[in-house]
């Protein structure tokens, strides 16, 4: 049988009046990639921050691994977000810091490892998104697509359950989009649960084990990569579908 | 003699002086005197500008308190068998100084008026003065007396009660107020004013001392309690004030003030004048360097710890108590940047002296840290919410808590932003420090003054120390540079 990593039940978020999630009920296996898409300002961006409660959800339940996360303390919270990777669109390099301390800090902060220890932890991931070299350069020497490996490392140094990523594609160059993707598609292939946001297409139909269309507020409909692009179910997602092809 | 009323300020000080002293001491048998014995010294108030009363002169090498109320003070000491420690404080805060039990008593030309009467214990009149005129030689040919200055300027020392005489009985005058005698007489000097009305004796001296300056009677109408000089005593010291009575009554009887003491006074005053040369007072300026450093260095350490921990506490959310706490920390930074600093450092010192008693240099230092702390709890507030709102969400996304991401990602960020405020305000507390020479600690200003009123040279020492000062701040501010460039590697 295979294990829920995330679940999330009649999830909504409001800011103020503006009701952003409108009542969202999914559930994330273990080793599934699953790619979120859905035209600009349909929530799918906040939807995934209160996967890990970067934003707190109005109401609804967010369960990790069967543990309710909402009303938890910070401190229980905190040992929860550990085992969430999230990579963010503006990568959020630590500026005052190199590469290898970028990855290193959570490691010896968080999870108490000696200084040595956590330098092979660091070094093992970097080396994984080919960013080893560059570990004692400072985020502000990297590329756009140099950084969000680099932040892709320090993410999965924490050996997380889960990688969120939130357009991790989205602020780069179009030429180091690829870059990203390929480190993104291998750790697929080895088997990490992901949950991806993305405006990439091609990402969304070669890696994905499922799609989810977002729109308006509500999850409108999900299915495997072939059946969303070849026979959307909802008006919502053919019109969508349609004006990518255009 | 009269010199100053106690200002607005000092008012305030006092009210709330009065207000957490305790009540008691009326109450109990006096044992004022008895203290005294115990302690074996007796500390005299006294504000050392006002020479022949009291100044500060060089002796030996060394800045020593001189003047015939020091002669005065030693006598009542030393007839009560202990030893005289002399404390240095500005006119102003002399009376509080001895409420609040910084001192035992105030020997400063003071003049027992009624209103002073209220708060203290006189003891009798050990001298009586009188006013003088103080005018340029050249205009001897003009003034004669308070009759001539009708439609004149005439410089007098705020809240003296020359200053009100002259307003009172010089006809259609214009008063122009300063606090300092030096400041006066260089007034007098570049023709500001047409004369300085001031006491007998300090006209004299000045007139003395600098061959273009001439001392003329006023001819004011004044009842002998405005002329008069007497010691001040905690209110209420019966044996205190009965103990000096016999030693002024001896000091009356052999008339030492006139026969001893004004004119070992006088002669203090004339080897002042040998040397002027700035050179000759380098030591007193480098106890003012020392003084200045010492306070603003510290105040910059500790304004620096205050300023961390109020912006930390201003950013607590949450539960009520943290609200609370939130709510404190923003009352006390708005609080101390409305308020003055130099208020502030009147209240620590004699307000907190109420509860322990500090040291002048302690409190200046004190005050001027919960001051900076504010003005940085301020900076680093702007820093942190300068810091990009994704590097908290990228450290708690990694399962770091808001402490360790505040420690290791916000503030470093926070405080390389910052970086020039904050040198911005270390350059201020040097100068800023400067405030604290009115509780009497010896930095610069406070030791430019002494040499003003020791040389009788009104403008080279204030020369001195502005560019003391600004090789201080420029030296300082370079040093800020060479480390903001270092951090700029990122």
């Amino acid at each position: 049988m295979t294990k829920t990593i995330i679940e999330v039940k009649d999830l909504t978020k409001n800011y103020g009046d503006k009701e952003i999630l409108k009542g969202i009920s999914e559930q994330v296996n273990q080793g599934q990639v699953i790619v979120v898409i859905g035209p600009s300002g349909s929530g799918k961006s906040t939807f995934l921050r209160c996967l890990n409660l970067l934003e707190t959800p109005t109401s609804g339940a967010v369960l990790f691994e069967g543990q309710q996360l909402i009303g938890l303390k910070e401190a229980q919270l905190d040992k929860l977000r550990k085992k969430m990777g999230m990579v963010f669109q503006s990568f959020n390099l630590f500026p005052n810091m190199n590469t290898l301390e970028n990855v290193k800090l959570a490691l010896t902060k968080v999870k108490k490892m000696s200084v040595t220890q956590a330098a092979d932890i660091a070094k093992q991931q970097l080396q994984k998104v080919g960013m080893l070299d560059y570990a004692t350069q400072f985020p502000s020497s990297l590329s756009g697509g140099q950084k969000q490996r680099v932040a892709i490392a320090r993410a999965l140094a924490m050996q997380p359950e889960v990688m969120l990523f939130d357009e991790p594609t989205s602020a780069l160059d179009p030429e180091m989009v690829g870059e990203v993707l390929n480190v993104m598609k291998a750790l697929a292939n080895k088997g990490m649960t992901m949950v991806v946001v993305t405006h990439e297409m091609e990402f969304a139909k070669s890696v994905a084990d499922q799609i989810w269309f977002m729109a308006d507020g509500y999850i409108q409909e999900t299915g495997t990569p072939e059946a969303f692009f070849t026979h959307p179910q909802t008006k919502r997602a053919q019109d969508f579908i349609s004006k990518l092809t255009h | 003699m009269p010199k100053k009323k106690i200002g607005v300020v000092l008012g305030f000080i006092f009210a709330l002086a009065l207000t957490m002293m305790p009540m008691s001491h009326s109450v109990h048998a006096d044992d004022s005197l008895a203290q005294i014995k115990a302690k074996g010294e007796l500390v005299m108030g006294t504000s050392p500008d006002y020479p022949p009363y009291e100044f500060e002169a060089t002796v030996h090498g060394k800045s020593q308190i001189v003047g015939m109320d020091v002669e005065i003070g030693k006598k009542i000491a030393k007839d009560m068998g202990v030893e005289l420690v002399i404390k240095k404080m500005s006119f102003d805060t002399l009376l509080t100084g001895l409420q609040t039990g910084k001192v035992d008593m105030v020997i400063s030309g003071m003049n027992p008026t009624p209103e002073r009467r209220q708060n203290v214990s006189f003891s009798d009149i050990y001298y009586q003065g009188g006013f003088d005129i103080l005018i340029n030689k050249s205009d001897q040919w003009r003034y004669h007396d308070k009759n001539s200055f009708e439609n004149k300027t005439v410089g007098a020392q705020t809240g003296s009660t020359q200053y009100v005489e002259s307003k009172k009985q010089i006809k259609d005058v214009k008063i122009k107020g300063m606090t300092s005698a030096s400041d006066l007489v260089l007034a007098l000097q570049s023709h500001k004013v047409a004369g300085v009305a001031m006491e007998k004796p300090t006209a004299e001296a000045y007139a003395a001392n600098n061959k273009s300056l001439v001392a003329i009677p006023t001819h004011f109408d004044l009842n002998a309690s405005s002329t008069n000089s007497a010691v001040a005593f905690q209110k209420g010291s019966t044996t205190l004030v009965n103990q000096a009575n016999k030693s002024i009554a001896t000091i009356k009887k052999e008339q030492l003030v006139n026969k001893k003491y004004l004119p070992a006074a006088g002669k203090y005053m004339k080897t002042n004048t040998v040397n002027t040369s700035m050179w000759h007072y380098w030591k007193a300026f480098a106890i003012g360097i020392k003084y200045t450093l010492i306070i603003t260095v510290c105040s910059v350490i500790f304004g620096f710890i205050i300023g961390v921990i109020l912006a930390l506490l201003r950013q607590l959310n949450g539960n009520p108590l943290k609200n609370v706490i939130r709510w404190l920390a923003t009352a006390y930074v708005e609080f101390v940047r409305g308020t003055p600093m130099m208020v502030q450092v009147m209240f620590v010192y004699f307000g907190l002296g109420l509860v322990v008693n500090l040291p002048a240099l302690v409190s200046g230092i004190i005050a001027i840290s919960l001051n900076s702390g504010a003005y940085v709890a301020e900076y680093i507030r702007g820093g942190i919410n300068s810091v990009d709102p994704g590097q908290t969400e990228a450290a708690r996304s990694l399962g770091m808590s808001k402490g360790l991401t505040m420690r290791y990602v916000i503030l470093p960020q926070a405080l390389k932003n910052i970086w020039p405020s904050l040198g911005n305000e270390f350059i201020t507390l040097i100068k800023d420090s400067s405030i604290v020479s009115i509780i009497g600690v010896t930095e610069l200003i406070y030791q430019a003054n002494i040499v003003r009123s020791d040389t009788y040279r009104g403008v080279a020492p204030i020369a001195v120390i502005m560019v003391i000062y600004f090789i201080l701040t420029f030296t300082a501010s370079r040093i800020l540079n060479h480390f903001e460039k270092r951090m700029k590697h990122d």
